[in-house]
């Protein structure tokens, strides 16, 4: 059934890169241009949406449609850098296109036969895609960790209560939107963006709040076509996408109730049986049925229930006695609807009492008003609702002239609210290095770690309002209560564990001198010292090293503190382990986290940072496919600020931006960014390592066999299992 | 079972605006709306070769839903212009043309979308400001306390479409009715917040446009029979009306997802019907005098209640159910069972009517916001227009009480606007300049762009080969006739386009396709636009201030496009 189509080699895989390249790099960064999309039912849709965009082309190549595939599983995480990604891949593909070539050539004499050739061109395919597997799991870490950490800015004015100022999430978004909607829009959607979230945050909001709104985004905006864009706004309490059936005006506090099934009691339930006999036993059930449902709407009204929502349609009796009883009724909420009010303000569905009408009903909120909203000529139901969770809801009314554009700015939006969720968390990362090369494990981290080297800012520059102090002290608060927060926080559990398992020699030890002192019990366990010694010289070195880079930022950044104590706390136990490990090893695996919340400033500044560290570390690599594959990423990264900076002439070319960023780098001073705004580091890193797993299985694939037939479909194992 | 089929791949195109065709289509297009444009606009004749009746129309709305079109630019160009006009009925054409006159014009110039697009939207932030400031010379303030300028807005609509084929005193009659209805849906005691009621068209084809009135309240149609079997059981004086939104037809409801077993020598029909008799007997009981149902009566019932002098009406439908509830002020019953006293509702009276051919069952209310506005023309074709176009100055007249301002028609507001954006770039053209990175030469080019774009707009009014001229002072739109032989312009011309200002004032005149001097245009004065009596033209504020703004903003999506992708599945 199947046929030999064409052979995965990395040309095919350029040739259709290099395709979506041109189409997506049009819409790339701040003067990036529009795509119209028409849909096969008529409609059209306007983007600059990378995702979007790829799959509105429905392309039939299978590496492109694999591409494709990464893309929007990429997407699905972080919500941003589709475009990127193709941009990237194309970059890397063209690197080990280069590479291949050069090799070939010195291949070329040798007189094999052509299919033996394939054959073997996919093995060294697979080779190099293991190398490139190996770069990301272990090197990228590495250097993300040691090297770029110290250029991160924290998007955060306080750390410790993740508190945002407003100043920074407009740097923040209006870079995000620059590669989103139209020109003349991003201004105005950024600002509606950044309105939307101090109105909705209290200020104990954390990270839940991105959630709700992430998932419920489709409930939180409402679209009106044919006003211009400027008429968008932001209205307080919920907006319902539907009319009320009856609306009985009330006025102050009002009680509302929510039901997921009828009201009305009908003759027969799905499965059961309801045989009549009579004439009069068919009335007086129809009569019971009619004063069931008017005892229960009478009683709602004793209960003083002004609104009723329901995601079920109600028959007529039941919308009568409402509005007799002076109950609004909202009908036929999506399910969406009904989980987003009920984590809002923890309503849940009302269950009709089975016996009798006259039951407490327990689950009723209160709203502060609910009124018909009227926009262009269509009428919501407007909701205010008295949040129970850290949400304050509000709504966007997204107005446009064509719903393309509506649809446009909700992806972007909701798009946004996805960056924000990433950006939020902490990054795990976690690599492993050779035990011998001590000088390049003294990571920050560690010396953070060490009391002496800690201290060491603080006599060489007593009053300096430098990071690594803060850290110093921050550290300190933290570690005294690291006892009790080990055994808390599960994030810990794993080093938890760890050290337990290692604590039976040092327990007499631990336990009397509080967590502080688990630095120097842990060393005096980590079996002479000798090592202590042979650690700390470099960590004084390192951290020294440290200190002159944060002076040189603290310029920039002086408000803005380094959010390094999440790091301390995590990191005090976990370098520690792998220096146990040390011991039987000749590896040490450091894991250790970016903190929520670092940014870098936009225009490439990533990509340049990265690139530079990369081209230090290929220069000392002994390992030569390690140099290739760090060369090529390191070569490849610089494909997106060129294409940034494409359109600007003389001092802001590209090359110009390129030196000057290489001569401050190398002589340690701030890099300098001609544009304004700031992304997400953790959303680059992502993208990075999708798209270098996307590049791994593009490789590792030799050979696509066409299948001429209807696709079959997928049993889900473990479903049948149960059956 | 769901057939899985693979997909097309769709089609890319880059530079879509670049493309001769596409350009050529928008052309045509442009072509089509431009001589629709204005009373003297030229009508158009759709008809589908498949069937269905011809539409013979100069009006956007009717224009745009039965225009078909293919290429994705024009889709996305006429979603825009449909969805403008479901919003606010007026200026669909305006904006068409400005929308189409700004792409043009701009393709023209050769500079990066990025300037263009940066710039227009200051331009268009520089109009709006203007129209919405106070210092605006071209807007007038609507004087509810009297009707004149809501009667000239009114004209100036059903002169705008000349496919409803009104002679003059016909377009005085509508107009005046079209207030009127207007003015019975607002009610009386108003407090802080108004809810406006509704007038309900009713047609009545084929009679004269003369023979067209208002009526409080409801008409409900009716066979003369029947309305003949209700005539003795007339009562006078106030009805007590009960007003179901449920069927009475005995059907059953519904039952359930289970089953219903229903054993032999059961009649369910006859429960029903005893239930439907019961219920019959409660609203006599209850000296109901009026029965209304949005749906199905069972004769059975309606024979009880003729019986008892109760008048039934049925099959009312839907879209009259809201309405009814209104003016008779009950609450629409859902139940066969008892029903609340407090659910029902009273009219005034009830009377037969009789207009043209047809027979109406008169609903008079004792006070309420809802009228009837039988509407009279003589054919389909033209009724449909005319239809519209009364919808369109109601909806105009409810969009003038929330932003109490009219702007100048006739073309004058844009030449206006025209004349204040050459004087603003040309004496101030710093405050648009320091934060944008733009040149002074990009900026005139742009801004001369955009002037020309509402000019021809303006210009595209006049259909029969005239000349347009613009006077120096006030910037307002002025045409001459074709092969006019003398040359001293003030014996030519009589009136300006908004009928403002007369050609004895001492003005002077240029081109308006030539480029002039840029001149600060003065305001009109409100005393004279009093005085200057009933023939002013003007046009909803709401409506031309959105259409600007969806224009713009319209241009600018198209014009930033780099491919257009299409699905051909």
């Amino acid at each position: 059934p199947g046929s030999m189509a064409a052979a995965g080699s990395v040309k095919a895989a350029l040739q259709v890169a290099e395709v979506l390249e041109t189409i997506v790099s049009c819409c790339v960064g701040p003067e990036g241009r529009q795509v119209l999309c028409t849909k096969p039912t008529g409609e059209v849709l306007l983007s600059r949406d990378g995702g979007r965009l790829l799959e509105a082309l429905h392309l039939e190549h299978p590496i492109a449609r694999m591409i494709v595939a990464c893309v929007s599983s990429h997407l699905k995480k972080t919500g941003d850098g589709a475009k990127t990604f193709i941009i990237f891949l194309c970059h890397l593909l063209r690197g080990l296109h280069a590479i291949t070539d050069r090799e070939k050539d010195s291949l070329i004499c040798e007189n094999i036969q052509t299919h033996g050739r394939h054959w073997k061109n996919c093995c060294q395919w697979k080779f190099i895609s293991q190398s490139l597997l190996m770069f990301q799991t272990q090197i990228l870490d590495c250097i993300m960790d040691q090297y770029l950490s110290r250029h991160f800015l924290s998007i955060f004015s306080s750390a410790k209560e993740r508190t945002l100022s407003r100043s920074s999430l407009e740097l923040l978004l209006e870079a995000y939107f620059c590669g989103r909607v139209g020109r003349n829009n991003q201004k105005f959607i950024s600002q509606l963006m950044c309105d939307y979230f101090f109105k909705c945050m209290t200020c104990e909001s954390g990270i839940d709040v991105f959630e709700l709104v992430d998932d419920c985004f489709v409930e939180l905006s409402v679209g009106v076509t044919g006003l211009p864009v400027s008429d968008s706004r932001i209205v307080a309490g919920l907006v319902l996408h539907r009319d009320f059936s009856v609306y009985c005006p009330a006025d102050g506090d009002i009680r509302i109730v929510m039901v997921t099934e009828t009201i009305q009691p009908l003759f027969s339930t799905s499965g059961s049986e309801f045989i009549l006999n009579s004439e009069a036993q068919f009335q007086t059930s129809q009569y019971w049925i009619m004063e069931r449902t008017k005892a229960i709407m009478k009683h709602l009204h004793s209960q003083n229930v002004k609104l009723l929502l329901s995601s079920v349609k109600q028959p007529d009796l039941v919308i009568y006695y409402a509005g007799l009883n002076g109950i609004s009724v909202v009908e036929c909420l999506s399910s969406e609807e009904v989980t987003l009010i009920q984590r809002i303000i923890g309503l849940s569905p009302f269950v009709l009492p089975q016996a009798s009408s006259q039951c407490e009903i327990s689950n009723t909120a209160l709203v502060k008003f609910c009124k018909p909203l009227i926009l262009r000529s269509k009428r919501y139901v407007h909701l205010s609702l008295a949040s129970t969770c850290a949400f304050i809801p509000h709504c966007i009314v997204l107005c446009g002239p064509v719903q393309g554009l509506i649809e446009q700015h909700e992806g972007a939006l909701h798009g946004a609210f996805k960056m924000l969720r990433q950006l939020f968390k902490d990054l795990d990362l976690n690599y492993m290095t050779e035990a011998n090369d001590q000088k390049d494990t003294s990571s920050p981290l560690i010396s953070k770690n060490s009391r002496e080297s800690n201290q060491l800012p603080e006599i060489g520059n007593g009053s300096l309002q430098n990071p690594c102090q803060d850290t110093a002290v921050k550290n300190k608060d933290k570690l005294e209560k690291t006892q009790t927060y080990l055994k808390v926080n599960s994030n810990l559990v794993v080093s938890n564990a760890e050290l337990e398992t290692y604590i039976p020699c040092s327990t007499a030890k631990l336990t009397p001198t509080g967590t502080f002192q688990t630095d120097e019990t842990l060393r005096c366990l980590s079996l002479g010292k000798n090592i202590i010694i042979d650690n700390c010289e470099p960590l004084i070195e390192s951290n020294s090293a440290v200190h002159s880079t944060t002076e040189n930022t603290r310029i920039e950044i002086s408000y803005e503190n380094l959010p390094v104590t999440k790091i301390a706390g995590k990191g005090t136990m976990l370098p520690v382990r792998c220096k146990l490990l040390d011991m039987r090893t000749s590896q040490s695996y450091y894991s250790s986290s970016m903190p929520a919340g670092c940014v870098l400033p936009v225009g490439g500044n990533f990509e340049i940072l990265l690139h530079y560290y990369l081209l230090n570390y290929a220069k000392k690599c002994q390992q030569s496919e390690e140099t290739m594959v760090s060369m090529i990423v390191a070569n490849a990264l610089l494909g997106i600020p060129k294409i940034l900076y494409k359109s600007k002439k003389g001092n802001y070319s590209f090359p110009q931006v390129y030196i000057r960023a290489l001569h401050a780098l190398q002589t340690n001073q701030l890099l300098v960014s001609s544009k304004t705004g700031l992304e997400s580091v953790a959303g680059k890193y992502q993208l990075l390592t999708s798209v270098l797993q996307c590049l791994t299985k593009i490789l590792t694939i030799d050979l696509v066999i066409n299948v001429k037939r209807q696709p079959q479909k997928v049993y889900d194992q473990d479903s049948e299992d149960e059956l | 079972m769901s057939r899985l089929e693979a997909k097309k791949p769709s089609l890319c195109k880059s530079e879509p605006l670049t493309s001769e065709k596409v350009r050529a289509t928008l052309s045509v297009w442009k072509g089509i709306v431009s001589s629709c444009y204005g009373p003297s606009g030229r009508l158009k004749q759709l008809h589908n070769g498949f069937g269905g009746y011809v539409c013979t129309t100069s009006q956007s709305s009717a224009l745009l839903s039965n225009l078909s079109v293919t290429h994705p630019i024009l889709k996305i160009l006429t979603t825009s212009l449909q969805n403008h006009v479901s919003c606010f009925s007026d200026c669909g054409l305006f904006t068409a043309i400005l929308c189409c006159n700004l792409i043009e014009n701009v393709q023209r110039i050769g500079l990066t979308p990025t300037t263009v697009i940066k710039l227009n939207k200051h331009l268009l932030r520089l109009c709006t400001n203007y129209l919405k400031s106070e210092a605006c010379g071209c807007r007038l303030p609507v004087d509810f306390s009297s009707t004149q300028i809501l009667l000239c807005l009114v004209r100036s609509i059903l002169t705008s479409k000349p496919a409803s084929m009104l002679t003059r005193k016909e377009i005085d009659h509508v107009s005046a009715l079209i207030l009127k209805a207007f003015l019975l849906t607002i009610p009386e005691n108003a407090e802080d917040h108004v809810i406006l009621g509704k007038s309900i068209i009713v047609p009545l084809k084929g009679q004269r446009v003369i023979d067209s009135t208002v009526l409080p309240g409801i008409l409900i149609e009716m066979s003369e029979v029947q309305l003949m079997k209700l005539l003795p059981i007339k009562k006078s004086g106030a009805l007590k009306v009960a007003l179901f939104c449920t069927s009475l037809s005995g059907d059953l409801s519904d039952t359930g997802e289970g089953t219903v077993v229903v054993s032999c020598g059961v009649s369910l029909e006859n429960a029903v019907l005893d239930q439907l008799l019961n219920l019959g007997r409660q609203l006599i009981s209850d000296h109901v005098d009026l029965v209304l149902c949005q749906k199905v009566i069972h004769p059975s019932l309606k024979q009880l209640l003729s019986m008892h002098r109760v008048i039934a009406v049925d099959r009312i439908g839907v879209a009259l159910m809201e309405p009814l509830s209104k003016v008779t002020g009950t609450q629409p019953i859902g139940s066969l069972g008892s029903i609340s006293p407090g659910s029902y509702g009273s009219v005034k009276d009830w009377c037969a009517a009789k207009f043209g051919s047809k027979h109406f069952f008169h609903l008079i209310p004792n006070e309420a916001t809802i009228c009837s506005l039988l509407l009279c023309n003589r054919n389909d074709t033209a009724w449909d227009e005319l239809k519209l176009t009364c919808q369109t100055a109601l909806h105009v007249l409810q969009l003038t009480i929330k932003e109490p301002w009219v702007l100048l028609g006739g073309g004058c507001t844009e030449t206006h606007l025209a004349a204040y954006i050459r004087h603003k770039i040309h004496n101030e053209p710093e405050s648009i300049l320091k934060d944008d990175g733009c040149t002074q030469t990009e900026l005139h080019l742009i801004a001369e762009a955009f002037c020309s774009a509402l000019a021809s707009l303006a210009a595209s009014l006049e259909h029969d080969g005239g000349e347009i001229l613009t006077d120096m002072k006030y910037g307002h739109f002025w045409s001459v006739q074709a092969d006019s032989p003398s040359v001293n312009w003030p014996d030519l011309l009589s009136q300006c386009g908004c009928g403002l200002h007369n050609s004895q004032e001492e003005l002077s005149w240029s081109f308006l396709r030539s480029t002039c001097q840029p001149f600060t245009p003065q305001a009109c004065l409100l005393r004279e636009a009093v005085g200057s009596g009933s023939n002013l033209t003007v046009d909803c504020f709401t409506a031309k201030l959105s259409g600007l703004e969806v224009a713009v903003e319209t241009a600018s999506l198209i014009l930033d496009l780099s491919y257009v992708i299409e699905d051909k599945n």
